[in-house]
């Protein structure tokens, strides 16, 4: 008798402890998961776009990179070709980054319009690639590599 | 062994599996695009690369996508320096030249590389059945939402794009798509010859369900 | 001929452990036990073939053999040879030979230590370890064959992924995680073979694994800090766990073989929660496999997932037979697992372990779910999400916190029920040392009540646990009249598994201070400078001097040379860089650490003009980071102490009638 009774107790303890699991995995998950969007997509959220973070994928906007390096302050746009978002970062910009390149943007779009990033990532579909004429270090930095003098 | 517990036990472990295999068909990599469905955006690029046989465009001439209604086009977005690129080669250049004389366009067009380079790239994998089309600054790059490449858009005879593939195609996934969209073309056209635009392939077809294939990821 | 020596050695391996798996239960079946040294055998000729088709492979990446798929793929002249043979593990399909290779040496040892007990136990045990390497030998033969012709040969090859190949750490962490990984088919052989022996109610399937379940749990933890080390030294961006899956995939396994190593005892001593056990270990290798599988097929994003074409497919029957084979035996037996003890007191040593595992095994789930998390959404809802650091951190912040204080409570609780009195002695030197790090927390500035808490819970389990060595030691001379560092080391030696735990626990609170200390007080700046120009971060200043380039074998280095400043003095030299490696686009960073027993001083190269008029340079102050390193090798103390064979024992049974018993299935503690 006892021991179904305390087998009853038990298996109601384990769904409470159960249940509140998961809720509290709902609710952390519920605020903290980071949605991928175009800027298109986050354009059509409208107000509900706002303040909440998000990873943003596109290609950098040509001719719209402005980089301040004494402020340390990065500002381009992002676009899909449909849609268009004004992206301000902090830091410098990683070596690949450049126009036209394709962009993710881990961060939050605020209700003046600025895409405010912490984390910028150049997309890069393949890592092999065979340098360019003028693109090896070597003949790009000819200045630093005679610098080292050995 | 009690076998009832056993069998219970393992009827859980079915939904976790079948998450897994369903998974396997994705590629988490994969960044859906906006375009799949859509008007595609109109371009006007030259040609660099002639091709062969029939499917030749002379060297310079522009190519417009407007001037393609009434065709299925087949849009490959490629480099010299993209090591992927060369594992679809021949499927791409395999089936353009088996659909020679059907309303079917295979284009491709070079992402950031000079012509020079692409030339050479093409005589070393030996020859390429159909036109390339330079495009400087990615303009038309940019306006399709190129992440990299390879990337082949499928674009339907009303030139909406019907399907976008990211990384290598195989020759199976060129065949399934453009024969249904050729179909689709034909049933619409003899239906109703002011074909209306939203008789266009769409639901199941506007998706983006490619992998980049074993190669491209061992490429590593 | 390399090339074919390695692959046919493969093929003759798998042949031999499908052979050598079926004739086990033939044999048993047959009563033919004599066949059985066939099935025993089998686990050793499989050994020595992975041993001989590994080494083929070494050879041919030594000696560029472009012939070898493996080879063109990771292989280059130019890579030093150093990095060549640990390309081994660089990519997939050598991590598979490596993987093959390390199980067939846990097999062989491990049939070798047990090949005179009798029963049915040990041969189901290599039949099930023989099934498992026939998986790996399957993978080898098919999806990720190493060994494929390639025609032409080329001259030369791209070399491995520099990121691999940029620091010395690469040659340590895959190995260790790989023992880890593999160490688990260990026990999980066992417990199969005691579920099919018939024999899983009597715990000889637990005692007959206990060591290797400890290795496999060192080697495991020593391969996390290894990855965490890898990554802060690698990556640049100054922190060593980002939650990501592939990190996450070793640690979610690491959770369950704690659990279990600590529930286990309760086992021992009580007689309790023997499914509970059974379920853990078997969880352990199931966990691992899911691992695997999750960061070699590709099925999840990862800054590190190796993305591969049909090895998914291979994995996920593997995992679709394991599991059902797992689930189907331990719920078919979970008649036979009934508890012989009962919980006495809620305040026992045994409740501490019970809570322990509950908080181990949410932590697990926590970590599971929010990996598995962007699948099902995107699998249910469609969306694409990724479920990034605030998650993971809201959830397992009071989890690890809490788990730190249990960590003091448990070593001071007794077996069955706690009497008030000698409880407080032990808890008390804890307390004090609990006390004192949290107001000197509060002190530093931490206002974060996690954080603070932290730092109380740390200091209390180091006391706790560090006092139990002293009174231990101190009951010793007051007996034996010792000296008290000869008590101390007989106290230990006496009883290697408690204190190696408790040396554990230690390096656990080492670990924790860093990583609390990491977080709440880590300061960074970033700033362009011109040579001549400074930037002090946390009252440290460095001086930039000047940028250079230089032109390696097998690559082109961009450099800062930094100086570090006390007052107008110099006195270091800090160079951070960025390392062009010419198969790749982007340039790897290549921070440079100046580590002090305070904390490190981090530098990372982020930019610089072409003509080296300025750079941008980040700067951290990492409080308290190397002991994190430093906690990991205490871990790995305390892991060796608990494994290493005791000599009073080994005398005590070279006299008993068990004699014939090998070293590594030493009877109860």
């Amino acid at each position: 008798m006892t021991t179904k009774k305390t087998k009853w107790g038990a298996l109601a303890a384990v769904g409470v402890l159960v249940i509140a699991f998961g809720w509290l995995i709902y609710g952390g998950l519920d605020s903290n998961v980071v949605y991928f969007l175009t800027p298109k997509e986050l354009l059509a959220k409208g107000a509900d776009g706002y303040d909440k973070p998000v990873r943003l994928g596109g290609q950098v906007k040509p001719g719209s990179v402005v980089w301040d390096d004494k402020a340390l302050s990065l500002r381009f746009s992002v676009t899909d070709g449909t849609g268009e978002i004004l992206v301000h970062a902090k830091g410098a910009p990683p070596q690949m980054f450049k126009d036209g390149q394709g962009v993710v943007v881990e961060g939050r779009y605020g209700k003046d319009g600025v895409f405010t990033s912490t984390n910028l990532m150049v997309k890069h579909s393949n890592e092999y690639k065979a340098p360019k004429q003028g693109e090896r270090p070597a003949e790009m930095y000819k200045s630093l590599m005679k610098s080292a003098g050995t | 062994m009690n076998w009832k517990r056993a069998s219970i036990a393992a009827a859980t472990a079915a939904p976790v599996i079948g998450l897994f295999a369903w998974g396997l068909t994705r590629d988490p990599n994969n960044i859906p695009s906006p375009l799949p469905g859509r008007q595609a955006p109109a371009f006007a690029l030259a040609v660099f690369s002639p091709g062969q046989g029939r499917l030749t465009r002379p060297v310079g001439d522009t190519v417009r996508l407007a001037d393609l209604k009434g065709k299925v086009v087949v849009l490959n977005f490629w480099a010299s320096w993209c090591l992927a690129c060369r594992d679809e080669h021949a499927a791409l250049s395999q089936m353009a030249a088996t659909y020679e004389g059907k309303p079917v366009q295979f284009l491709g067009v070079l992402y950031n590389d000079v012509p020079d380079k692409g030339m050479a790239w093409i005589s070393e994998m030996g020859g390429q059945s159909y036109p390339s089309v330079d495009d400087p600054g990615a303009r038309v790059a940019i306006d399709y939402g190129l992440y990299g490449v390879p990337e082949t858009f499928f674009l339907d005879a009303n030139g909406r794009v019907a399907y976008k593939n990211t990384g290598p195609v195989t020759p199976g996934t060129v065949r399934l798509k453009v024969d249904s969209l050729m179909a689709a073309a034909q049933s619409a056209a003899s239906v109703t010859p002011s074909a209306t635009p939203s008789s266009a392939p769409s639901g199941a077809m506007a998706k983006d369900t490619s992998r980049p294939s074993a190669k491209a990821g061992s490429a590593k | 001929m390399t090339r074919l020596v390695a692959s046919n050695a493969i093929l003759v391996a798998a042949a031999v452990s499908a052979l050598g798996a079926l004739l086990t239960p033939i044999a048993i079946h047959k009563g033919r036990r004599d066949w059985l040294m066939l099935s025993y055998a089998a686990v050793y000729t499989n050994f020595v073939l992975v041993t001989l088709a590994t080494l083929a492979l070494v050879w041919g990446l030594v000696s560029h053999d472009f012939s070898i798929s493996y080879v063109a793929q990771v292989g280059s002249r130019a890579t030093p040879t150093f990095y060549t043979i640990i390309s081994l593990w660089g990519a997939l399909e050598g991590s598979i030979v490596f993987w093959a290779w390390v199980l067939g040496m846990y097999a062989a040892a491990v049939v070798w230590f047990n090949r005179h007990r009798e029963g049915n136990l040990v041969p189901y045990a290599a039949a099930t370890i023989l099934m498992v390497a026939l998986f790996f030998h399957i993978l080898l033969i098919g999806p990720a064959n190493p060994f494929q012709p390639v025609v032409p040969v080329p001259f030369d090859g791209p070399g491995p992924n520099p990121l691999l190949q940029n620091h010395i750490l690469m040659a340590v962490h895959p190995p260790l995680l790989y023992l880890g990984y593999v160490g688990f088919s260990v026990p999980f052989a066992f417990a199969v073979g005691a579920m099919l022996a018939g024999e899983v109610a009597n715990d000889d399937w637990i005692r007959l694994t206990r060591r290797w379940t400890l290795v496999a749990w060192g080697f495991l933890s020593a391969a996390i800090i290894a990855g965490m080390w890898w990554s802060y030294e690698v990556l640049g961006w100054g922190g060593y766990w980002a939650w990501d899956p592939v990190e996450n995939a070793s640690f979610i396994p690491w959770l369950t073989a704690t659990a279990y190593l600590h529930s286990v005892m309760v086992q021992e001593r009580r007689g309790m929660l023997k499914l509970w056990n059974l379920n853990l270990m078997v969880g352990t290798f199931v966990l691992t496999i899911l691992g695997t599988f999750l960061t070699r097929s590709g099925i999840i994003s990862s800054v590190h997932a190796f993305t591969q074409g049909t090895i998914g497919y291979f994995f996920l029957a593997f995992i679709a037979v394991v599991l059902l084979a797992a689930l189907i035996l331990v719920a078919g037996n979970s008649d036979k697992l009934g508890s012989e003890g009962r919980l006495d007191a809620p305040l026992s040593r045994e409740t501490a372990f019970l809570v322990q595992n509950l908080f181990f095994t949410v932590f697990m789930f926590t970590v599971l779910i929010g990996t598995l998390f962007p699948l099902v959404a995107e699998a249910v809802r469609g969306v694409k999400v990724s479920v990034g650091t605030p998650f993971f951190n809201r959830m397992s912040v009071p989890l690890m916190v809490a788990l730190l204080f249990l960590m003091g409570v448990g070593p001071a609780l007794p077996w069955k029920k706690a009497a008030g009195a000698e409880l407080k002695g032990r808890v008390l030197p804890g307390v004090v040392v609990g006390v004192l790090l949290g107001v000197a927390a509060l002190l530093g500035g931490a206002r974060n009540g996690y954080a603070v808490l932290a730092y109380v819970f740390a200091g209390f389990a180091l006391g706790v646990n560090a006092a139990e060595f002293v009174r231990g030691a101190n009951a010793r001379v007051k007996a034996h009249g010792e000296l008290w560092v000869t008590a101390l080391m007989r106290l230990v030696s006496a009883n290697r598994r408690r204190y190696g735990g408790y040396v554990a626990h230690i390096g656990v609170v080492l670990v924790a201070l860093g990583v609390a200390s990491s977080a709440t007080f880590k300061t960074e700046q970033e700033a362009t400078l011109k040579p001549g120009e400074t930037l002090t971060v946390a009252g440290r200043t460095v001086r930039f001097k000047n940028a250079w380039g230089r032109e390696e074998k097998q690559r082109q280095v961009i450099g800062a040379t930094m100086e570090l400043m006390s007052g107008s003095r110099v006195v270091g030299i800090i160079e951070p860089r960025m390392n062009y490696y010419p198969t790749q686009q982007q340039p790897v960073p290549t921070p440079e650490v100046r580590s002090m027993l305070s904390g490190d001083l981090y530098l990372n190269l982020m930019a610089f003009k072409q003509d080296g008029s300025n750079i941008t340079v980040k700067v951290i102050w990492e409080p308290l980071v190397p002991w994190i390193w430093f906690g990991g090798l205490v871990v790995c103390l305390g892991a060796i102490i608990g494994i290493w064979p005791s000599r009073e024992r080994q005398a005590s049974r070279s006299g008993s009638a068990n004699a014939a018993a090998p070293p590594m299935t030493e009877g109860r503690a």
